[in-house]
């Protein structure tokens, strides 16, 4: 049973960083790849803050405030780039700011790691056992879905798809295309911020290693599966590809064969996304009014 | 669409395979949330070996009271995220009161709070760092920590003449805090460190690191190296004829160590844990691990995770199979116990009370204790 | 020993491995405009393919096995084309960049499935280099300088001298327009992929000669190759190169005055900055 709730925490909180990076590469056709950067933001902030001995509300407004505006530092000279070479700039972005978690040993310990940050606690309420944390985590996630969603059915979101269709013509309707891509980064930052606080504390522990490419590639994944540009898919896709890689634990197979379940589990792992790609590109979720 | 239904088809069939597996009831289930797969995978096939080595043995035995032992691995994909997963799910699904953790001692340390809370014993028979226990009382370690690594590894340097040393560490949790322990006691002996140099694991250039650690020729370097990254070193150093005496830590005293980096490797000098390899316990537990596996290549901390199944076994024997009566016998079967790795008497922070440390040397292509 | 020298030596070397990865990327990526995020696995079956032919029961000496490890690395290329990117050829960026990532984690882990996860090596003797000039190189280091300079001089022959070249260049600039003027667009993709595998199996076997092998060898090297080849300009060969080069020689000198921890950062730090202050360098036009 605690599995299944921790399973569902760990859901609740991929599905606040997918739907983040859904407003970018979905509705806003920005290849964010080093969003994971953000999730650290939010991370390091808030966990640094508490462990300083700050309420726990203090660190969150903290951190989010640290993830969006460290996203509009960047978003000004990177958005200058097109497509993919935004892309490999911000994937550059964030394999720098993992050395910077790594090698800030006086800030961040370094390498070994922030152990034991408080859980947190708000409006006198302590979310300390398993169901209490997963009821806060899906408050956020509930919370994310509808700011999210009522932002991209908005005018504005409307905005950012035409310009994520065409920035020529979007620009000629007299839309600011550069204005626009900002601010879908700057919420998009503040979200996977998030995420991040989250993350901090529920695992209590955070080290560099949970902040590596690997993250944006699993979260990258989530969207795409899931359907990139709806509103529901995030969710979807983070339920089914932590569901999917998980239940790979429970493959049946006899002893000996240990050594080669790890690698075999991947394998499937990586043939599935291959074929998902090649059968059903558009996710699980198919984005209305595309073919 | 009916390419979709093909898909969802498969998806169906992989979670109906997946359904969990009923455990048997004559069995008595210990967890190892091991990496199988991903960066440290290299480590853990080697720790599963000496664990299985201890388990064939205690098995032909009889077991415990008639009943056999079965390890559940569980893959911690050598990442913190799954560290966390996997020992949630030997807690849950399999319902083990005590478990091995994983390796690496962030690794560990992201995922003892979950034994913790879970009120379930972990144990590590390779995470050195100072904090690895603090997570609670259900944390016990059976490998010195490294600040007792680091004091003897300053002594070392300093009893051969070597007052003046760089510094040269693997920038990982493991690297640093045995830097941290070796810095503090080299200073405080009065030596002097000339250069602390990161280096990042799994590089397959470590030229120009090796170049800046011989800047002014010393007479010594420390590098706190891997297996991978030592063998890579020693070679690329071998290659630029750099001359010098290098001091290692434990991680890197493996026979594959040597094996990758042959000649280069000669000479090398290191401390590690442990008490000189002529115990009747180690002869014992080499001569079983050739009988098994065929050579003498003992992974690196096989004997520790060799001996950590003995201590879970003889804790179940006494406190029975709960956890609550396991963590309450393991101090008391651990006192004075004499593994294969020594005496595992615990302290106070469920840590190893007495730390020999061993000095090796690499001699003739083979690791042997070092003597003056 | 010259410090700065010998870096200098080292910055090349790693530079010229760097080249290698880049050239084949920048290849795939010109022609078919999608980043092969699998390429790093090509890279690494090379090299296990060269172990394969040197260990049992083939046991064949390692010159020898050369040829038949690049083959097979040119098929798994062509394979994974066939199967996988060729039905893909329509899809969108993001479609095709997953794909590759998949199959990247496929392919990594089935040769840790094979060989498992320990390390290894061609089991060849260490030398000390030679000296000159108060830099060492070794036999094998400068194998690796010949090799990239041969390989870099063949690629360019084949791409300006021969009538293949010249469709795989037209099919590079525009696939639709070099349709319409009859090119056999599906001759020059294949041809791209055996190229660019071949060059990938070529840098494998001379990075795992020169050091060790394991299942991640490539994919550590790819973000970087793929570094140079934005910053040489993707498509373009000669850029391939001089990427891969001022990365290696960047990271090697930056070892020499800041911490080394920051070695890897100072590649993406190059690479950031080049994009933002000179995206044209990169794409070929000036964008504002």
């Amino acid at each position: 049973m605690d599995l299944l709730l921790h399973l569902c925490v760990v859901i609740a909180i991929y599905s606040i960083f997918a739907m983040s990076l859904n407003l970018e590469v979905g509705y806003t056709g920005l290849f964010n790849f080093g969003h994971v950067a953000f999730l650290g933001i939010g991370a390091y902030t808030s966990a640094i803050l508490s462990l300083a001995g700050f309420p726990f509300g203090m660190c969150l407004t903290a951190a989010l405030v640290a993830a969006g505006l460290t996203g509009l530092l960047l978003s000004i000279p990177a958005l200058r780039l097109q497509g993919d070479y935004f892309g490999i700039a911000t994937l550059g972005f964030g394999e720098i700011l993992r050395l910077v978690f790594q090698n800030e040993v006086w800030l961040t310990k370094g390498p070994m790691g922030l152990p034991g940050i408080p859980k947190p606690e708000m409006l006198g309420v302590r979310f300390e056992s398993l169901p209490e944390y997963l009821g806060l985590a899906v408050i956020a996630v509930l919370l994310t879905y509808l700011i999210l969603g009522s932002v991209t059915e908005s005018p504005f979101g409307r905005a950012l798809r035409a310009v994520r269709d065409d920035e020529t013509a979007a620009e000629v309707l007299g839309k600011n295309a550069f204005a626009f891509k900002t601010r879908s980064f700057v919420i998009g930052s503040i979200f996977a911020g998030l995420a991040g606080v989250l993350w901090a504390h529920y695992t209590t522990f955070i080290s560099p290693s949970d902040f590596t490419l690997n993250e944006t590639i699993v979260v990258l994944l989530i969207v795409v599966l899931g359907g990139k540009g709806t509103r529901p898919g995030p969710v979807v896709g983070a339920i089914a590809l932590i569901f999917l890689q998980e239940s790979m634990r429970f493959l049946r197979l006899p002893p000996e064969w240990t050594r080669y379940l790890g690698p075999l589990q991947q394998m499937v792992f990586g043939a599935l996304l291959v074929a998902l790609m090649v059968f059903r590109p558009e996710g699980l979720i198919r984005e209305k009014g595309r073919k | 669409m009916s390419k979709f239904k093909a898909l969802f088809a498969i998806v169906l069939l992989v979670l109906f395979v997946a359904s969990p597996v009923r455990a048997a009831q004559d069995t008595i289930k210990i967890g190892a949330a091991f990496a199988l797969s991903g960066s440290i995978a290299v480590y853990g096939e080697g720790f599963k070996k000496c664990v299985d080595l201890a388990v064939d043995e205690i098995n032909a035995k009889g077991g415990i009271k008639g009943k056999k032992i079965q390890i559940v691995y569980e893959d911690n994909k050598s990442t913190p995220k799954d560290c966390v997963m996997a020992v949630r799910k030997l807690i849950t699904v399999d319902k083990v009161p005590v478990l091995f953790g994983p390796a690496g001692s962030s690794n560990f340390m992201a995922a003892a709070p979950v034994a913790q809370q879970s009120k379930v014993v972990m144990m590590s028979a390779q995470g050195t760092a100072e904090k690895l226990t603090q997570a609670g009382p259900y944390i016990f370690r059976i490998i010195p920590s490294n600040a007792k690594q680091g004091q003897r590894l300053a002594k070392l340097a300093f009893d051969m003449g070597y007052k003046k040393v760089p510094v040269m560490y693997v920038n990982n949790d493991w690297g640093l805090d045995l830097k941290d322990g070796f810095v503090d006691s080299f200073r405080k002996m009065g030596g002097v460190v000339t250069d602390v140099i990161p280096f990042d694991e799994k590089k397959t250039d470590y030229r120009t690191e090796l170049l800046r650690a011989n800047k002014g020729k010393p007479a010594a370097i420390v590098n706190l190296t891997y297996i991978n990254e030592g063998s890579i070193q020693f070679k690329q150093a071998y290659e630029m004829s750099i001359k010098t005496q290098w001091l290692c830590g434990s991680a890197a005293r493996a026979p594959k160590m040597v094996e990758l980096a042959g000649k280069a490797a000669e000479g090398v000098i290191g401390t590690y844990p442990s008490i000189p390899q002529d115990t009747k316990q180690y002869k014992a537990f080499k001569e079983a691990y050739k009988k098994k596996y065929g050579d003498d290549k003992i992974p690196i901390f096989g004997d520790y995770n060799y001996d950590m199944v003995y201590l879970a076994v003889k804790a179940i024997e006494k406190g029975g199979y709960t956890a609550e009566g396991i963590r309450k016998a393991l101090p008391a079967v651990a006192k004075g116990y004499k593994g294969v790795t020594g005496d595992k008497t615990f302290d106070a922070k469920r840590g190893m009370l007495n730390a020999d440390m061993g000095l090796w040397t690499v001699k003739d292509g083979k690791i042997v204790d070092y003597k003056k | 020993m010259d410090i700065f020298l010998q870096s200098v030596v080292n910055g090349i070397l790693a530079g010229c491995i760097y080249a290698l990865f880049a050239m084949g990327l920048t290849l795939i990526y010109g022609v078919l405009n999608f980043v092969n995020f699998a390429h790093g696995e090509l890279i690494m079956w090379g090299a296990y393919f060269l172990y394969l032919f040197i260990s049992e029961p083939f046991s064949l000496p390692l010159s020898v096995a050369v040829a038949p490890a690049i083959l097979c690395t040119v098929c798994l290329g062509m394979v994974m084309d066939f199967a996988i990117f060729r039905p893909l050829r329509k899809a969108d960026r993001l479609t095709l960049l997953i794909a590759a990532m998949g199959l990247s984690f496929l392919l990594r882990n089935a040769a840790q499935f094979f060989w498992g996860a320990e390390v290894r090596t061609y089991g060849l003797e260490i030398s000390r280099g030679f000296q000159f000039l108060g830099v060492s190189l070794t036999a094998q280091q400068i194998l690796i300088i010949g090799v990239t300079v041969a390989c870099v001089i063949l690629v360019y022959l084949l791409f300006f001298r021969t009538s293949l070249g010249k469709s795989m260049r037209a099919v590079s600039d525009n696939l639709d327009l070099a349709r319409v003027v009859g090119i056999n667009a599906r001759r020059s993709i294949r041809a791209a992929w055996i190229v660019s595998a071949a060059l990938a199996g070529t840098g494998g076997i001379l990075l795992a000669l020169d050091t060790n092998l394991n299942p991640e060898m490539g994919v550590i090297n790819l973000v970087k190759a793929f570094a140079a080849t934005l910053i040489g300009g993707v498509g373009n060969l000669w850029g391939a190169l001089l990427g891969g080069l001022i990365i290696g020689l960047a990271e090697n000198l930056s070892v020499l005055v800041i911490s080394p921890g920051y070695k890897d950062a100072v590649a993406f730090a190059i690479m950031v900055g080049i994009l933002l202050t000179r995206p044209y360098l990169v794409t070929g036009k000036r964008t504002d």
